[in-house]
């Protein structure tokens, strides 16, 4: 005999594609197919189990960024598309994550500089883009429809959808052809709940991503890992409405006391540690995109991810 | 299989005599339905009801003690695959680990790291739980020293790393009396181990390959009387290793393959990838760990995943309700409302110490529930916050009538208004922008 896991599903986590290469409309060097698993993160048969994907986390203002990452970047934090290119050539992350936190501010105007950024980014960067919009309902059409067109035909992951605030970023997905992150207050049927109305709607779910939210390490992570868990169990037991790739950030991390107080010499490896521990938790209870701000946090996760998924699936030709 | 309450009531005496520690036979037959009763507590079982009942009312993971004193710990006893099916219920050991071919002090200086470091979270206390000395010099005596320069500085727990039953008995020899745990007998010297470990009443580590192995190697050291296991599937990789640990948990809560019942021993001591190790060690089950001397950035992190994922999703960890003072708030420092969820309260208490702006933070019982939860199910309303006021004395401590609410409780704001004939602002939603909010809109 030959003891097995006891499982028995009868589900399978749907595909999405992030990122267009010229053979199929963008400019990116390589897209991905996530999903497909049948099985729990890293059990069973390795055929099945997709590789995870490290998202590097940017912004184009650096002003209400983690002070730690513009301490250790210096100067590069005030070229967005400069940033993005050092990422992917020093660090190596397989997608860059941009945050427009310039559209944070009070009375934000500049909208014709969000195609502006974009593009320098775009330009700057081979690796497939999320784009991380407004916050605030008001500027939300404007900026996401922005996003989209100065993307369009990159197929990036436009973020991030709420209940209540949905239309506008899945109007620019739709229009543009993007796919879009929606996040629910670590919840599971909240979470199902945003992806039926999403449906409604018409976003096919082969376009959208489950943001459960993630608490930082020792700020409520152990909820947002349990909520995860439920996630990858519901849809490998057949629910379709919740049978779609997860992404997890964990914005706060480098904001809790624990990486703030650090000793000034241990602030980096502080910085890295707690994102490693929270993202690499994220991937064994099922996240397939895992995001970080500290570079220093991408070689200790590439390490980990590499042992388990030796082979670089995800990526398509 | 499992049997319910009262097929184990049947089998019991019903004579309600309490010397179990129980008031009533049925009582004492939920306990054991549960998994949480002691079968030998009941002193007139017969034979036969012992022998229906042993098998189905002991944990599916059997419960384990390691080290004596103050520093003992227990591993095992678990019942779920998943912590929201239920909860997990006893943490990790991390043992630290030294070699013999180290000096005395440099053992010492690891061992003492051990004894005193805390990291207080939420108001726990968190160590690291022990040492792991490793047999590197292949002399017995020699390991047998660092073993006695280990036990000399402190009374943590120890494995006994020792690959050999002459080092397994010059360790046991320095501490024998304090239940280690010796690592690691295999099919080809179960027997000799066992008689050892059984006469000083340490626990053993027993190593196979797969799981099936690691089955047959479980029996033949129950039948060989010691069942103080720990099992060791020396798992090559990272993946083998959440493999092979999630099948032994699988089988044991199922109760489908009793002989993996036992907690799992992992040696997350890999090059390279040792934060990794330890990360899957904590989230797939591991029950004893052993690691390399952390840094300082992992031990933090590692004790803060360990006391996340163990903590009871059942019981939210709740803050006494009250009035909490950050920094030295004055007359006219302002009040800020929150529920007692301790997450929330830590998380808003955090961004009001890093917006440097001093207050007052006025905690409400809402059972533990956070603020969106508390509004949904009614459990945080205009009447506990005014209750709230009065109970804590606020209005003798600032001299404005303003309050401010959390974003997500402004469907009460009207009515908290009312009740109070308190001035509410209502907050942003995430506590990250309470600084930005204090310094726009605050006047007093």
């Amino acid at each position: 005999m030959t003891l097995q896991t006891q499982n028995i599903w009868n589900g399978r986590i749907g595909t999405v594609t992030i990122g267009a290469d010229r053979a199929h409309g963008g400019t990116r060097t390589l897209q991905y197919t996530l999903g497909g698993e049948q099985d729990l993160a890293a059990v069973g048969p390795g055929a099945t189990q997709q590789r995870p994907l490290i998202a590097a986390e940017i912004c184009d203002d650096p002003g209400i960024w983690s002070p730690i990452v513009n301490t250790f970047m210096g100067d590069t934090v005030n070229d967005t598309a400069g940033w993005a290119g050092t990422m992917e050539s020093e660090y190596h992350p397989d997608i860059v994550r941009l945050h427009l936190t310039s559209t944070r501010k009070r009375n934000f105007k500049d909208f014709s500089g969000i195609p502006e950024t974009v593009s320098g980014v775009l330009k700057s960067t081979g690796l497939p883009l999320i784009i991380e919009g407004s916050n605030d309902p008001s500027i939300d059409s404007e900026v996401y429809q922005k996003c989209g067109e100065a993307s369009s035909g990159e197929r990036v992951l436009l973020g991030t959808a709420e209940a209540g605030r949905y239309r506008s970023i899945a109007a620019a997905a739709m229009a543009y052809n993007h796919c879009i992150i929606a996040q629910s207050p670590i919840d599971i049927n909240l979470a199902k709940q945003l992806n039926i109305l999403l449906k409604e709607i018409g976003v096919p779910y082969d376009r959208i991503l489950i943001d459960p939210y993630t608490g930082a390490l020792g700020y409520g992570f152990e909820y947002s890992y349990s909520v995860m868990e439920r996630i990858r169990y519901a849809a490998l037991k057949g629910d379709q409405d919740l049978a779609m790739t997860m992404i997890s950030a964990a914005p706060d991390s480098l904001n809790i006391r624990e990486v703030r107080e650090a000793r000034d010499d241990e602030t980096d490896r502080t910085a890295a540690t707690w994102e490693f521990y929270t993202a690499f938790s994220a991937v064994i209870a099922g996240a397939s995109i895992v995001c970080v701000r500290h570079p220093l946090a991408i070689p200790l996760l590439k390490s980990a991810i590499d042992s388990i998924w030796p082979h670089s699936a995800g990526r398509e030709a | 299989m499992a049997l319910k309450a009262l097929d184990i009531y049947k089998l019991l005496p019903k004579k309600n005599c309490k010397e179990c520690g129980d008031p009533t036979c049925l009582t004492f037959a939920m306990k054991l339905a549960s998994g949480k009763g002691d079968i030998e507590k009941c002193p007139y079982l017969d034979d036969h009801a012992k022998s229906v009942l042993g098998a189905s009312t002991k944990p599916p993971v059997r419960k384990i003690k390691i080290g004596v004193g103050e520093r003992a710990f227990v591993v095992g006893e678990e019942f779920v695959q998943f912590r929201h099916e239920k909860t997990f219920y006893h943490p990790p050991g991390i043992m630290v680990s030294v070699s013999d071919t180290q000096t005395k002090p440099e053992i010492e200086q690891i061992v003492t790291n051990v004894r005193d470091y805390v990291l207080t979270r939420i108001g726990m206390d968190l160590r690291l739980n022990g040492i792991a000395i490793r047999n590197d010099s292949n002399n017995p005596e020699q390991f047998g020293t660092a073993v006695s320069y280990a036990e000399g500085c402190a009374d943590l727990p120890v494995v006994l790393m020792a690959g050999t039953l002459a080092a397994a008995e010059a360790g046991l020899h320095e501490c024998g009396n304090y239940r280690p745990i010796v690592h690691c007998a295999t099919r080809e010297n179960y027997r000799e181990y066992c008689s050892l470990t059984k006469k000083s009443g340490a626990v053993l580590a027993i190593r196979a390959g797969t799981p099936d192995e690691m089955a047959e190697l479980s029996t033949l050291c129950t039948e060989a009387g010691q069942d103080a296991l720990l099992l060791d599937l020396s798992s090559r990789s990272l993946r083998q290793f959440i493999n092979d640990s999630t099948i032994i948990r699988q089988h044991a809560i199922t109760r489908t393959t009793p002989s993996l019942g036992y907690p799992v021993f992992y040696d997350a001591t890999i090059p390279d990838n040792a934060d990794a190790a330890l990360v899957l060690g904590i989230l797939k089950y591991g029950a004893v760990i052993v690691i390399g001397p952390p840094t300082r950035p992992s031990e933090k992190a590692l004790l803060t995943l360990r006391q996340n994922i163990y903590t009871d999703p059942q019981k939210p960890i709740q803050m006494t309700a009250g009035l909490y003072r950050v920094g030295n708030p004055g007359k006219d420092a302002p009040v800020l409302m929150t529920v007692n969820f301790s997450l929330t309260y830590f998380t808003l208490q955090g961004y009001l110490e890093s917006s440097r702006v001093s207050c007052y933070m006025l905690i409400v019982d809402t059972e533990g529930l956070s603020v969106l939860t508390a509004v949904a199910a009614g459990k945080l309303n205009e009447t506990m916050v005014r209750d709230a006021i009065k109970k804590y004395g606020v209005e003798n401590e600032v001299s404005h009538r303003t309050l401010i609410i959390p974003g997500y409780a402004s469907p009460l704001s009207g009515r908290i208004e009312e009740e109070t004939g308190w001035k509410v602002l209502v907050g942003p939603r995430d506590a990250a922008e309470i600084g930005e909010y204090l310094e726009t809109e605050w006047k007093a």
